[in-house]
């Protein structure tokens, strides 16, 4: 791989990390509130693997951009302020209702497991190596987000109803899902990474056909905001808890 | 509506490749095929699973050693005007210790579950069983082979979970003979 | 009770007596008792009792922890935090099977919580104020459990020995995790070995606690032990835990809230001062700091999630 791509790779990734950071985040806040134990159990092992995958993605950034991989994930995780995250508005929504949270959770690991058939493709082998490796939760996940998703399109009045609306409030923020990500103009030439819009539009074939199965029904919608730079004002919030403990003692080995 | 905690499923696991699958527990789930996917995240959270099986409580047919002394008078007495029943396969699981869980045996064919217990008491009576498990072969969703990846191998990456990775007696011992933990970590 | 004479204990049990001999006899010979046998009234009650005790705290235990996931100051000890309240989630889940076993269904056990008719353990009922208690519970907190569950694994009674064998290999990465955060800490800058002294400051007597009253204030203890479910005594446990515990904390630099605590030369025992029981007892009776708030926490999921288990029942019903 070129040199002068180390650096757009690393904005990538680290992208792709902010994503995977903030949905396992809010989806860790349903961890003893969820409606049924076996539940609590399986949406915790999803935010498990969620920031188990953001620490993954930080780690290959380190090595593009000769930082060192043990250290840092956690400083771009507790020591940067909102504005140099470069995550979706859409994973920054709070958690909302158990619809909200699973249809959010489906569209996102739809788009994944599209993303990840290119990025297993990537002439940078450790790149490959690792969305071979997180291929293998994303199958899991799609299979559990899936089976919820029509389960509660297709179960009650009510659950339709819940679902419809998240759909209604989602599906604007999920267009952002096509846009390219930081640095991939430069990498797409070189086949490192596939193209967002290319994998967008697969994904939005596949989930508007399984959602119309499950009873929902999309609008066109236009996006809310495509730059990653800019955030909604639930991330200040977000950021603001999560990196509480980690600044009282910067230096400190927690 | 009433509200329920859903149904219960009964979980058998194999811990690794030619073994027996043994009983585990069980998960409440409002269908089969979540059953499937609630017992893979409740049950192989530590590594050490090849294949998940999971079937409703309501389709196990179990006795104890103690019960079927009580009832063993009976013979089984086919009337051969009837028509027989369609034969199904059973598989059959058995708890062979005090303290372990039932474990596979393997299957029967017969027309009922009465009939499958008595084919099985038969076919393992060598084996000293102190509690049945039969169940239809119909009634069993099966994690396939081609999914193993997918269902097994994460658990094995989460090495946080493994108790080893905290050096806690190295560290103790650092502390006593020098008053302070080492500089690296 | 426990030394009592089958006889009088079948009579006073309304139980036959050769029954009640023959189930005593299975138990002596370490057999396990198996769902589906005989066994007296009150040893499936006090099980049923005990294990869902257990669960329960399994459950309301997920949240004074779950509360501070969001903060965990490194992205491993999220990992480990979260992967740690996934595991009491469960093992409320084993419990709750073991219990089924015996009859008892999990939407009773669920509505006898709710409603505070359940108990659970009273530990909960504290609040965690800092990061240090998350290291705090995981070293005193599980480290009590582990005690606990490692007796409960010689039960006679044998789902519930085999969901406390399995909670036990897996209780282990807790304490230790808990183990070496007050290790470091208490080793770290000025802000946190101030922060863990302060954290085992607030946690240490709810800890003893969590054995349980005196021996001889306890009353389910007779049966208990006659039947097998217990074979130890909660005042034994609890001088276990002391012993393993204090010259460890000792050795980190960590002071002890007892200004009674001395090492006994002729026991080998390090003995504490008296247990403050009115704040005990206060506590169990749901007075404690946070009782109200981790009671509201479950009534609000379990109310939040009813639209999503009707749906889910809904779904199967028309999909079979």
């Amino acid at each position: 791989m070129k040199k002068a791509l180390h650096n757009p790779l690393a904005q990538y990734l680290i992208a792709l990390a902010d994503d995977e950071l903030i949905l396992g985040h809010r989806n860790s806040e349903w961890t003893g509130h969820a409606p049924i134990l076996e539940e609590d159990i399986a949406f915790a092992n999803i935010a498990l693997d969620e920031i188990g995958h953001a620490r993954l993605w930080y780690e290959l950034a380190a090595d593009l951009i000769g930082e060192d991989k043990n250290t840092f994930p956690d400083k771009q995780v507790f020591f940067r302020p909102a504005q140099e995250f470069r995550c979706l508005q859409f994973v920054e929504l709070p958690k909302g209702d158990w619809a909200f949270s699973m249809l959010r959770q489906y569209l996102f690991d739809a788009l994944e497991a599209q993303r990840l058939k290119g990025l297993m493709e990537s002439k940078h082998k450790p790149l490959a190596d690792v969305a071979a490796k997180i291929n293998n939760e994303e199958i899991y996940h799609l299979r559990h987000t899936r089976a919820w998703v029509t389960r509660l399109g297709l179960g009650t009045d009510e659950s339709l109803r819940r679902m419809q609306a998240a759909l209604d409030e989602l599906w604007p923020y999920a267009q952002a899902l096509g846009a390219a990500l930081p640095g991939e103009i430069e990498l797409v030439g070189d086949s490192l990474v596939p193209s967002s819009s290319k994998t967008f539009v697969s994904w939005k074939k596949e989930v508007s056909a399984f959602l119309k199965e499950a009873n929902l029904k999309t609008i066109e919608a236009t996006v809310h905001e495509v730059d990653r730079a800019v955030h909604s004002e639930y991330l200040g919030v977000l950021l603001k808890d999560m990196q509480e403990v980690a600044q009282t003692e910067p230096e400190a080995s927690w | 509506m009433s509200d329920t905690q859903w149904s219960r499923f009964m979980v058998f696991q194999q811990a690794g490749e030619g073994e027996p699958l043994m009983h585990n527990g069980t998960v409440h789930a409002p269908d089969i095929e979540m059953a499937l996917l609630n017992a893979r995240d409740v049950f192989v959270r530590r590594p050490d699973a090849t294949e998940i099986w999971v079937v409703s409580a309501e389709a196990i047919y179990s006795r104890t050693r103690e019960e079927l002394a009580k009832t063993i008078a009976r013979s089984a007495k086919h009337d051969e005007a009837i028509p027989k029943p369609k034969l199904e396969d059973y598989y059959v699981f058995g708890k062979l210790s005090e303290q372990g869980q039932a474990s596979q045996l393997g299957e029967v064919e017969a027309s009922s579950t009465d009939a499958a217990l008595e084919a099985a008491m038969e076919k393992y009576k060598d084996r000293q069983v102190l509690r049945w498990y039969i169940f239809p072969v119909s009634a069993v969703l099966k994690s396939k082979p081609g999914e193993a990846a997918p269902m097994f191998a994460p658990a094995r990456d989460k090495t946080y979970k493994d108790q080893a990775e905290y050096p806690v007696v190295t560290m103790m011992r650092q502390i006593r003979a020098t008053g302070h933990l080492e500089e690296d970590k | 009770m426990y030394g009592a004479d089958v006889e009088q204990v079948a009579i006073e049990l309304n139980e036959d007596p050769q029954k009640l001999a023959d189930f005593e006899a299975r138990i002596a010979r370490g057999e396990k008792i198996e769902p589906g046998d005989w066994m007296p009234s009150e040893y499936r009650r006090q099980l049923v009792r005990m294990i869902s005790q257990h669960a329960h705290s399994e459950v309301v235990g997920m949240l004074p922890e779950g509360a501070w996931i969001t903060r965990a100051p490194s992205l491993r000890r999220k990992l480990i935090l979260l992967a740690k309240v996934q595991d009491e989630a469960g093992h409320g889940q084993y419990l709750y099977h073991a219990a089924e076993t015996l009859g008892a269904s999990r939407e009773d056990m669920i509505d006898a919580l709710l409603s505070g008719q359940a108990k659970y353990s009273s530990i909960f009922n504290y609040h965690t104020l800092t990061w240090a208690d998350i290291g705090t519970i995981g070293w005193l907190v599980d480290g009590a459990a582990i005690l606990n569950q490692t007796m409960l694994a010689r039960c006679s009674y044998g789902p519930y020995s085999r969901a406390n064998l399995r909670i036990s290999m897996e209780e282990n990465f807790h304490k230790k995790q808990g183990q070496e955060m007050v290790i470091l800490y208490s080793q770290g800058t000025l802000k946190q070995r101030a922060m863990i002294q302060d954290a085992i400051t607030r946690w240490w007597w709810p800890t003893l606690m969590m054995f349980g009253p005196h021996d001889k204030d306890s009353p389910n203890s007779g049966v208990l032990i006659r039947w097998g479910i217990k074979t130890r005594t909660n005042d034994e446990l609890r001088q276990d835990f002391v012993n393993q515990l204090v010259p460890d904390l000792q050795a980190c630099g960590i002071s002890l809230p007892d200004h009674e605590l001395r090492y006994d030369e002729t026991s080998g025992n390090w003995l504490t001062g008296e247990i403050n029981w009115e704040e005990f007892w206060q506590v169990l009776k749901g007075n404690g700091p946070a009782n109200a708030e981790r009671m509201a926490a479950r009534r609000n999921a379990h109310a939040d999630g009813l639209w999503v288990r009707e749906a889910l029942a809904a779904y199967a019903a028309t999909h079979n």
